[in-house]
């Protein structure tokens, strides 16, 4: 998640972040505005998968107003972000998404969603403000203004390990670590549930960690002990997944990994070797994969925004800059629909019919047997493969079709480790 | 088994060594100036910052970034004794709060001049020893190792065998009567704060290639440190070591043997144990020495 980010990379990104914030104020004085609130942590541990898609935001947003704005039924309205550093922490985020709201009359609040949604959530319920998240486990029947539109994290993971055991039918025993927390338990009982479904024993219980863990050896020593045919990284953060990959380099591992995300992977690749990185499964592309420009894909011109993108942040392309896009892509198609930004009108539109375009294909909105509530848009989700020194899409796979025939082992793995939506607290 | 029983002995050495590198040197600190630096943990991350800064970036030899760590995060030991803690001396409280300030001056300017991501460091060597097929040593690690046990054998000399060593002792047992004697107390509270800074400098540095290096990254590392001194006895260097081998090595162990969270847990039910049967640690006192 984490990668080099110089001080020069850091002034001019802040810059053009400024200069992007400041254009569509210029704007205003011309045309009318729909202020989007972006919530999300910008600073601190968590801020890779909050930054990176403002980022992404602000390409977003300087296409969408170049090509005219947002069309609703008053006129041609000009999107403009307003962002706010939750900092990961609920109670500013709680903060933030009162100031969105009252002071700067924003339509729709992104955030990133986990541990910040509990203190954001009474203010939605007052409010009645349409909010999104990026971790579907916020979701609940009481989260009635809150989607889950760009990803359902953790169960997209079970389409790398069913695409593994379809192409890698020799595989037949894992193991797993996680970090012990919000994000990595949900992620744990996923996968447990896919590697079940393809018929992989697990050697050993999943190895979980402190999140404050800093030395990986210890882990890395006890994981390939009993040497397995895969290692699954679950979703640890990229401060984790590249001193892990490293130690298992070290440690002589020459097995096969997989993992939810595989953010700067070409760092990974210079700590350990190309021969060792090659065969790396995970769940998120580079968005200039020749695969996303198939017809089934909503995201317009996925090549040309991460040659943009990777123009401004050179190096810094991640998990979550191209999602937040996306999350607009599917607000901006609901609000021309309804011809109004007002919340409720946008949500009626956006899930008319129980259907959606996701950024990978036509989906569902799903969810009850696991959020209690049908908020999540569900469809095809990618399995990328590092070959070469590249990441490559090489299958899409339906979520849905694989829950159809295994959602029985999802509940039980979830429900193992408290994730349903009725345990948590 | 035997295998996996030597890789967690290698793992457990390397993880002592940084381990006793920055817990020495904030028991330093606390035996000379009686200030609890809760900022030390961020003088690692300056260490490992300076590496980013010399080696990754400026592509200057591995060694000669750590060098330049340890004399930068030195220096910035003596910046915090000037500004903060002999202002302060008469107040060990406000030296506290003041260090915790200074924690979080240290991680904005990490953050203002590196951006929040983990840094990319490239490796400064993929050679490995390899005793078996599955016990094997990256040098990189090896290089922790033999700095932690030069470093820490430099400064048991120069505390038993030098006469600044001598002063900086006396200080720290009665800073009066070493006053009378000549001492300057301000002098030897000065090489105490560079050489701790040091310390913790010197560990963050070269162990950067091998962490992630991001501007929180000296919160664990104190709270692990905080440990240790609290398990040998606030204020003993010898018991900073031990402490720093007997945590290591059982939480290491528990690690691969049970899991991690246990390992935590097993690490601060030790230091609990150590309150309860000796609340002044395995080699601590009464008085702080």
């Amino acid at each position: 998640m984490f990668s080099r980010f110089s001080r020069r990379t850091f002034l001019k990104s802040t810059a053009a972040a400024t200069v992007a914030a400041s254009l569509p104020r210029l704007a205003a004085a011309q045309d009318k505005v729909i202020r989007i609130g972006f919530l999300a942590p910008l600073t601190g541990a968590v801020a890779a998968w909050g930054k990176p898609g403002l980022d992404g935001c602000a390409i977003w947003a300087e296409r969408i107003n170049a090509a005219g704005g947002i069309k609703l039924a008053d006129g041609d309205y000009q999107v403009e972000f307003v962002s706010y550093d939750n900092e990961y922490d609920p109670a500013k985020a709680r903060t933030g998404a009162t100031k969105l709201i009252r002071e700067d009359g924003v339509s729709f609040i992104m955030m990133l969603g986990g541990d910040t949604w509990p203190g954001v959530q009474p203010v939605a319920d007052k409010t009645g403000m349409l909010f999104s998240t990026l971790l579907p486990s916020d979701l609940s029947p009481e989260t009635t203004t809150l989607i889950a539109p760009a990803e359902v994290h953790p169960i997209y993971n079970v389409t790398g390990v069913e695409w593994l055991a379809e192409n890698k039918p020799d595989l037949k025993t894992a193991v797993m670590c996680a970090q012990d927390d919000a994000l990595g338990l949900p992620s744990v009982a996923t996968y447990l549930a896919a590697f079940e479904a393809a018929g992989i024993e697990m050697l050993d219980d999943p190895l979980l960690f402190d999140p404050a863990t800093t030395d990986f050896a210890p882990v890395v020593t006890r994981l390939i002990a009993n040497d397995p045919d895969i290692v699954c990284l679950d979703t640890c953060y990229s401060d984790y997944v590249h001193p892990i990959c490293e130690q298992l380099f070290q440690q002589g591992y020459k097995g096969q990994i997989i993992s939810c995300t595989a953010d700067f992977y070409d760092q990974m690749i210079a700590k350990t070797s190309e021969e060792f990185m090659e065969g790396f499964v995970f769940q998120f592309p580079d968005f200039d994969d020749p695969a996303l420009n198939a017809d089934t894909i909503n995201f317009a011109d996925p090549n040309g925004f991460y040659a943009e993108y990777n123009k401004r942040h050179p190096g810094q392309w991640g998990a979550v800059s191209w999602e937040y896009a996306s999350i607009m892509d599917l607000w901006k198609a609901a609000a021309e629909k309804a011809g109004s930004a007002d919340p409720e009108a946008v949500m009626a539109a956006m899930k008319d019919g129980g259907k959606g375009d996701h950024a990978f294909g036509q989906a569902d909105w799903w969810g009850s047997e696991l959020f209690g509530i049908d908020n999540a848009l569900v469809g095809d989700w990618p399995v990328v493969v590092i070959e070469g020194g590249k990441a490559r899409v090489k299958a899409f796979k339906s979520i849905p079709d694989w829950y159809a025939r295994h959602g029985d082992l999802l509940v039980k793995h979830m429900t193992a480790y408290d994730q349903m939506w009725n345990q948590r607290s | 088994m035997l295998d996996l029983l030597a890789q967690t002995g290698l793992n457990a050495v390397y993880a002592a060594s940084y381990i006793s590198l920055v817990a020495v040197g904030l028991v330093l600190i606390f035996g000379v100036m009686g200030v609890l630096n809760f900022a030390h943990g961020e003088l690692f991350m300056a260490g490992a910052y300076a590496v980013v800064a010399l080696y990754a970036d400026a592509h200057l030899p591995f060694f000669v970034a750590v060098a330049a760590g340890l004399v930068f995060v030195g220096l910035l030991g003596l910046l915090m004794e000037r500004a903060l803690f002999r202002p302060l001396k008469d107040n060990p409280l406000g030296g506290l709060v003041a260090s915790i300030g200074f924690l979080m001056i240290l991680q904005s300017l990490a953050v203002m001049g590196f951006g929040v991501r983990m840094e990319h460091i490239p490796p400064v060597t993929q050679q490995v020893i390899e005793f078996s097929e599955k016990v094997r040593l990256p040098v990189a690690r090896l290089y922790v190792i033999v700095a932690a046990v030069v470093l820490l054998t430099a400064l048991w000399y120069f505390l038993k065998r030098t006469r600044f060593g001598w002063a900086l002792r006396a200080s720290a047992q009665d800073p009066e009567a070493a006053a009378l004697q000549g001492i300057s107390i301000t002098q030897t509270a000065r090489i105490a704060m560079f050489i701790g800074a040091a310390l913790a400098g010197v560990a963050g540095a070269l162990t950067a290639p091998l962490v992630s290096v991001n501007p929180h990254m000296g919160h664990s590392v104190i709270v692990t440190a905080f440990i240790v001194i609290i398990v040998g006895g606030v204020g003993s260097l010898e018991g900073a070591v031990i402490a720093s081998v007997v945590y290591a090595v059982v939480h290491t162990f528990v690690t691969t043997f049970f899991d991690g969270v246990i390992a935590d847990i097993t690490g601060l039910s030790l230091m609990l144990l150590v309150l309860i049967v000796k609340p002044t640690g395995l080699f601590g006192s009464r008085e702080r020495a």
